[in-house]
């Protein structure tokens, strides 16, 4: 790379349309973000007949722009309203919405904001560093590897389950058995469809999501609504006020968050929600207080928030490289890498380097740009915790059903919501907790067809879950944890510890 | 949706039908009057979307009304054709149908097939190559085809689900040189793209998805294309040879994707639609793009892609029977 | 409703035996042992494991004291059972008239509903009510393009 190609790339960003196209679609991913059921994907699916008229910097710019944004957006909603603009925010948004009861939204709101603006530079920094080596690595995951992830992500919920283990442990199996209804990842198969085409589709994540979360606390809001007009909670106060001191104590926490996002996210067959969900996970098993875990903690907050915004980034790096998208938003980008010009491979950075600099300055750009869009989303979003209860809790539903319909496109959504929706409300009165069933929800899928396609591909042998070095690393991993924990957990163990 | 609200949606479907058919002539000179809907069976990013959302907006430059672009997923496509089939018939839903409505009614995943639609274009059509992995000790397609007769059942190969068009690709070209399916075991895969990089994990020998899905693989050296099933070679992949010319095996197959109205749709606002999609068929912006990504173009008017769904229906038939991926609903 | 675990482990025992039922006719995978019915069989044993466990805690539980079902605190107050109610039939009425009424006409007629039980003043609500059901169909539908249904809009514009 020479000084005389970042001065191209510097020429094709730094002009007033460019800049102003960022700054639109800055705008307009904060706001799908932060409305529920609008997702990054869709942003950028959105983007695409308008980017068919662009050169290919802003068009990549505008993608580049409104997802970054989007993902953190998703963060407002959950804390505000328990109710995740995004899958990725999903792993922490009860911790988030119980910080905002016990008063510290600021605090949390800002955590988010700042560490998503350094996971996102992290991971961009990372694209750019490391690309092809990244690449290289991520390419050597087969169904093995994948099967031991998924195995690995679901022992995070061990660690989700707080005080009552096995009803976390039954949570997690229910949210898998969710996870089997529709047509089976192997044999292609029906199941528990009883003969609707709208089953067949599954459960609908992000349906589901909003359901279990907003749905259930929305009817705990109005069966304790004592008198009208009365307001959640009110404050105005600074955003960035004491992330400086959370960040400082808490800075082994954001690399290792970044790194896990960057990790997950350069892998094709997983993308910021499964980052966040293991970072927080991490963070909690490292952890010196994990007791404070599920009370409204920053901690796992600082982990999972860099996180899922590094992921974003780096799912450009097996997309970039070797045109094998990291997550649904890369699988569009490359469709318009192709109709650019800029076809995908280790050739990119020959062929146009200019053009693919340009787009790394975008992400920088982007990422910084995210502050101040951050805070003033934030500071207009608070107005909406002022609006009195009465009139809060019925537009909430509005949304909720809009976005669960928005995600099928058909009354689908509505159904699986209001199914899910009632059915957590029912768990938690009983102590299930709710984190182990969209877990299992995630990870079913990949836990199973990588188990069955791997059984094929072995010819029905266990020990070819060994016998690639990656997997055999990943495979002993995940035994030796899941030993250490049921040792812990047996009669023998003495100090046994009261949340693991 | 309810079993109920569906019944009445298609009465009512019927009976708006049945009205416009009266009105015809003058409707057609103005339609469309508020905003199409495009549904796509297939998921954000594909490569069915891709070309539903070029046809949508040029589509909605020549209609001067917005075209909205729809992913209903999920069912291995059956939800999206559904909602195609089940929508009303008035030209205001319409959307992209893929060649698995010629073969999802065979494994009894659904009743829908061809004759559940009124056709309007045929707009591109993918014929699968034979690809491995570039480290791979087979350096022509016969090569590989003396590997699978040497050890049958040793050799695995993915690209799409079971019993999905790539797979049935697979499975006729181990017909055609006279060898059962188990010869190559499938390994169910979410698409194209997630075995494409499994072929370069090592983790199968084969993957037989079309040459355009391939691409970014072989452009970066990871894989390698020995055979396309097609009657001619791709000119955007002059190397590689067609299955004839390669081993002298004559098997053709292809994914296809077109325009697709529920039934019952009025004759001049199909006539509309048609020449408006022979126009985009053929216009530059189209064929660019269908170049850049690689993907065929190819067109047949209403009755000419009817006519190639019953042929592709028929011996989808035959083929899928005969590889066992038969299931009655 | 709370429930004793006793309760709870039966649940879940019941809908174990329900999922291995449904997979009694699940078909064999071509060429293996491992079909489609394996996952959802292991999940069923295991919560059946789960139910097992729970069960016998809730019953040293019951016969320690513990009712076997009680109602929550919440739920003695005749106006949150109607609230809850309330917003059940709302998601009920987006899931069965939608498609047919549209997404504005019911959303005006959820909005004044809810709003006028939660006793908002009533120039508030309307104005409230008509603002948010244009407002969000205009962004949704227009702006980002979800086919959120017309149904009796097609007779207005």
């Amino acid at each position: 790379m020479t000084v005389d190609i970042l001065f191209q790339a510097f020429a094709l960003v730094f002009r007033w349309d460019v800049i102003l196209i960022i700054l639109a679609s800055g705008l307009f991913g904060m706001f799908v973000g932060a409305m529920p059921g609008l997702t990054a994907t869709m942003a950028t699916a959105l983007l695409i007949p308008v980017t068919f008229f662009m050169d290919p910097v802003p068009a990549l710019g505008a993608i580049v722009t409104a997802t970054a944004m989007a993902i953190f957006a998703g963060d407002i909603p959950a804390a505000m309203l328990r109710m995740p603009g995004t899958p990725a925010s999903a792993a922490y948004t009860d911790e988030s919405y119980l910080m905002g009861r016990k008063g510290q939204l600021d605090l949390n709101l800002g955590t988010n904001l700042v560490t998503s603006v350094l996971g996102g530079l992290i991971g961009v920094a990372i694209l750019v560093l490391a690309a092809p080596a990244l690449a290289e690595f991520a390419l050597a995951f087969s169904s093995f590897e994948y099967f031991w992830l998924a195995a690995l992500g679901l022992t995070c919920a061990v660690f989700l389950a707080t005080n009552d283990p096995l009803k976390g442990f039954a949570s997690l199996f229910l949210g898998l058995g969710l996870g089997t209804i529709g047509i089976d990842p192997a044999a292609g198969f029906p199941r528990f469809t009883f003969g609707s085409v709208e089953l067949m589709q599954g459960v609908s994540f992000i349906p589901a999501m909003i359901g279990m979360f907003a749905i259930s606390e929305l009817l705990r809001g109005v069966t304790s609504m004592q008198g009208s007009g009365e307001v959640v909670l009110q404050q105005v106060g600074n955003v960035f006020k004491g992330v400086g001191g959370v960040l400082r104590r808490y800075w082994v926490n954001f690399l290792r968050g970044s790194g896990i996002g960057v990790v997950i996210g350069a892998l094709p067959g997983a993308g910021a929600d499964i980052a966040a969900w293991i970072s927080y996970a991490v963070s909690k098993r490292f952890s010196k207080e994990p007791e404070k875990f599920g009370t409204g903690h920053v901690e796992g907050i600082v982990d999972a928030g860099a996180a899922n915004n590094s992921a974003l980034a780096a799912a450009w790096i097996p997309a970039l490289v070797f045109g094998i998208p990291g997550d649904s938003i890369t699988a569009i980008v490359i469709g318009v890498l192709y109709m650019k010009g800029m076809n995908p491979g280790p050739t990119v950075f020959l062929q146009n380097p200019q053009l693919i600099y340009a787009v790394f300055m975008i992400f920088v750009l982007a990422n910084l740009l995210m502050l101040p869009l951050g805070w003033a989303i934030i500071k207009s979003a608070k107005q909406v915790l002022r609006v009195p209860k009465n009139i809060l809790l019925p537009m909430i539903l509005i949304f909720c059903v809009v976005g669960s319909y928005a995600m099928t496109n058909s009354v689908y959504g509505i159904i699986i919501m209001l199914v899910l929706g009632i059915f957590a409300f029912m768990l938690e009165e009983n102590g299930f907790p709710i984190a182990p069933i969209i877990l299992g929800l995630v990870l079913g899928e990949m836990f199973e067809q990588n188990f069955i396609t791997s059984m094929i591909k072995s010819d029905g042998s266990f020990l070819a879950f060994f016998a690639r070095p990656i997997a055999g690393m990943l495979g002993v991993a995940t035994i030796a944890i899941w030993l250490i924990m049921l040792w812990r957990m047996g009669p023998w163990s003495k100090a046994r510890p009261a949340a693991v | 949706m309810t079993d109920l609200t569906r019944r009445h949606l298609m009465v009512t479907a019927a009976g708006v039908g049945l009205a416009s058919q009266l009105a015809a002539p003058a409707i057609a000179q103005t339609f469309p009057v508020r905003p199409i809907t495009l549904v796509v069976p297939w998921g954000a990013g594909g490569g069915t979307d891709a070309t539903a959302r070029i046809v949508g907006s040029l589509m909605e430059k020549e209609f001067g009304q917005p075209v909205n672009v729809v992913n209903r997923t999920g069912g291995s496509g059956v939800v999206g054709h559904s909602a195609i089939a089940t929508g009303a018939a008035d030209g205001y839903t319409i959307g992209m149908i893929t060649v698995e409505i010629t073969m999802m009614h065979w494994q009894g995943l659904t009743q829908l097939n061809p004759d559940s639609y009124t056709p309007l274009a045929l707009m591109n059509e993918d014929p699968p190559g034979v690809q491995v992995s570039a480290s791979s000790p087979y350096a022509d397609l016969k090569a590989l085809a003396d590997a699978i007769r040497a050890n049958p059942g040793k050799l695995k190969a993915s690209g799409t689900g079971q019993g999905g068009i790539w797979h049935l690709a697979l499975v006729g070209w181990l017909g055609a040189m006279g060898l059962p399916p188990s010869a190559v075991p499938w390994v169910p895969s979410n698409g194209a793209a997630p075995a494409m990089q499994d072929l370069a994990a090592g983790g199968i020998d084969i993957v037989t998805c079309s040459v355009p899905e391939a691409k970014a693989m072989l452009d970066a050296g990871r894989a390698k294309s020995l055979a396309i099933m097609a009657s001619a070679r791709n000119p955007q992949f002059p190397n590689v040879p067609t299955l004839k010319e390669a081993m002298g095996v004559d098997y053709t197959v292809g994914a296809w994707r077109g325009i697709a109205a529920p039934k019952g749709l009025p004759a001049p606002i199909a006539e509309r639609y048609t020449s408006v999609l022979k126009k985009i068929n053929e216009s530059k912006e189209f064929t660019d793009f269908m170049a850049a990504r690689g993907f065929g173009v190819k067109w047949a008017d209403g009755a000419g892609f009817a006519k190639f769904m019953a042929e592709g229906n028929a011996s989808m038939g035959v083929a899928m029977k005969a590889a066992g991926l038969a299931r009655s609903a | 409703m709370r429930f004793n675990d006793l309760v709870s482990g039966a649940i879940l025992i019941a809908v174990a035996l329900i999922v291995i039922v449904l997979t009694l006719n699940f078909p064999a995978f071509p060429g293996q042992n491992y079909g489609p019915a394996v996952f959802p069989r292991l999940l069923a044993g295991l919560l059946m494991l789960c139910g097992l466990v729970m069960g016998i805690r809730g019953f040293a539980a019951w016969r320690a004291g513990e009712p076997l079902a009680e109602v929550p605190s919440w739920a003695r107050d005749p106006a949150n059972i109607v609230s809850a109610l309330l917003v059940l039939a709302a998601a009920l009425a987006y899931i069965f008239v939608l498609d047919a009424v549209g997404f504005v006409p019911l959303t005006l007629v959820v909005l004044l509903v809810l709003f006028l039980w939660f006793k908002v003043r009533v120039p508030v609500a309307v104005v409230t009510a008509l603002v948010a059901a244009f407002g969000i169909n205009w962004f949704f539908a227009s702006l980002m393009r979800v086919p959120l249904p017309r149904g009796l809009m097609d007779w207005i514009l």
